[in-house]
C-alpha cells in the first residue's frame, strides 16, 4: 500500500485555466500528489454500473447516484484537454497535459494504482450525442495513455458522462468542453 | 521499443546519426510530447486533422506525408526518441538495478513510493548505478 501523506492544496483550482497557462500550472508532481493521497482501501467501483448510471441518471447530481457517490470520495484531479469541436481529436496544445499524466502514472508513487478517466462534454447537442462523445473522448485518452505513453491498459478505465455532472468550481461556459477527471480507483492487482 | 517512440518511424532513420551523436539526457513524456507539439503541431493540424495520438495514428500520418512534413518536425521526432528511450529503460530496470541498495539501505520500508523516497534520501550511500537509474528515470 503506497499512500503518501502529502498535503495538497487547491490542485483543482489551478487546473481551470486556459490551455497554455495550464501547461505550466499542472505539473507531474501535482498529479502524483493529487492522485496519490488515497487513504485506506478504495471502495469497489464497477465501471459498467457507472456507465449505466450516467446513462439513466439524466439531470441528477453525481452525489445523488449510488455508485457515483462512491467515486466522488476518491482522490481525483481535474485536467483540461482541448478537443477539436465535436470531435475526439485532441489539439496538440494539450499533448503536454497528457504527457504529464503519463509521467505521473509511471512514477513509483502511483504505479500500483488503477485509474478512472471520466470524460465530459458541453451541453450543446442531444443528451445521447453528448454521452457518446464523452465516452469516445474518455476512450481516446485511455488509448493515448496506453499506446503512445505505454501505461498498462489494464490499469485504466474510461467512462463518459456527457453534460450531466458539472464539476464544482469550474467556469462551465469556458471549461465544460474539455474537462477530464482522473480518479484513483485503488490498488491494481494484476490478473493471475 | 515502445510508446511514443514508435511514433518516430521512418523519420528516425533519417536523422539517427545526428540523434546518436547527441548526448541524450533523459526526457519526460511531458517534455518530449511538448517539443513534438511545438515543432510538429502545425504539420499535425495541417496534414493530420482529426487524428489522435493514440495507436500511432499521428506518427503514421506524418510518415505517410513525409514529403510535406517540415524538416524541424522530422528531426525533432528523432532526437526526442533517443532520450525518451533511455528514460523508459531506466524506469524498467530500476527495480533490478536498485535491488541491492533497497535491501541494504531501505530494508523494512514498505511501498514503492516510500522505497524510492528512502533511496533518494540516502543518495550518498547508494550505488552509482542505482543513483544514475533514478536520475535517468526522472524521479528526482
Amino acid at each position: 500500500m503506497i499512500s503518501r501523506k502529502i498535503a495538497l492544496a487547491g490542485f483543482t483550482a489551478a487546473l481551470l485555466l486556459p490551455a497554455l497557462a495550464l501547461a505550466q500550472q499542472v505539473s507531474e508532481q501535482r498529479i502524483i500528489n493529487g492522485l496519490g493521497k488515497l487513504q485506506g482501501a478504495a471502495p469497489i467501483v464497477d465501471v459498467e454500473l457507472l456507465r449505466q448510471e450516467a446513462m439513466n441518471g439524466s439531470g441528477k447530481q453525481m452525489s445523488g447516484l449510488p455508485n457515483w457517490s462512491k467515486v466522488a470520495r476518491l482522490p481525483q484531479m481535474v485536467v483540461e484537454i482541448d478537443f477539436a469541436n465535436d470531435s475526439v481529436a485532441i489539439e496538440p496544445e494539450s499533448y503536454r497535459t497528457l504527457g504529464m499524466i503519463a509521467d505521473a502514472l509511471h512514477h513509483p508513487n502511483l504505479w500500483a494504482y488503477k485509474f478512472l478517466v471520466v470524460g465530459h462534454t458541453s451541453s450543446t447537442g442531444t443528451d445521447q450525442h453528448n454521452l457518446d462523445l464523452s465516452q469516445q473522448r474518455a476512450d481516446a485518452i485511455k488509448e493515448i495513455l496506453s499506446t503512445t505513453f505505454a501505461v498498462d491498459p489494464s490499469r485504466l478505465y474510461a467512462v463518459g458522462v456527457g453534460e450531466y455532472f458539472p464539476i464544482e468550481g469550474s467556469k462551465s461556459e469556458a471549461a465544460n468542453n474539455r474537462r477530464v477527471q482522473l480518479y484513483n480507483l485503488g490498488v491494481f492487482t494484476r490478473k493471475p | 521499443m515502445r510508446g511514443v517512440w514508435r511514433l518516430t518511424g521512418a523519420a528516425a532513420i533519417v536523422v539517427i546519426a545526428w540523434a546518436g551523436a547527441a548526448k541524450a539526457d533523459t526526457i519526460s513524456y511531458a517534455d518530449a510530447i511538448t517539443v513534438l507539439a511545438k515543432d510538429c503541431g502545425a504539420d499535425i493540424k495541417k496534414l493530420c486533422k482529426g487524428l489522435n495520438l493514440g495507436n500511432n495514428r499521428i506518427a503514421d500520418c506524418l510518415a505517410q506525408n513525409a514529403g510535406k512534413v517540415s524538416p524541424t518536425c522530422t528531426s525533432t521526432l528523432a532526437s526526442v526518441a533517443a532520450s525518451i528511450q533511455k528514460r523508459e529503460q531506466a524506469q524498467t530496470t530500476y527495480s533490478k538495478v536498485c535491488a541491492t541498495d533497497m535491501a541494504r539501505r531501505c530494508n523494512g520500508v514498505v511501498g514503492d513510493g516510500y522505497i524510492l523516497a528512502c533511496l533518494a534520501k540516502k543518495q550518498k550511500t547508494i550505488s552509482a548505478q542505482c543513483n544514475q537509474t533514478i536520475s535517468d528515470a526522472g524521479w528526482r
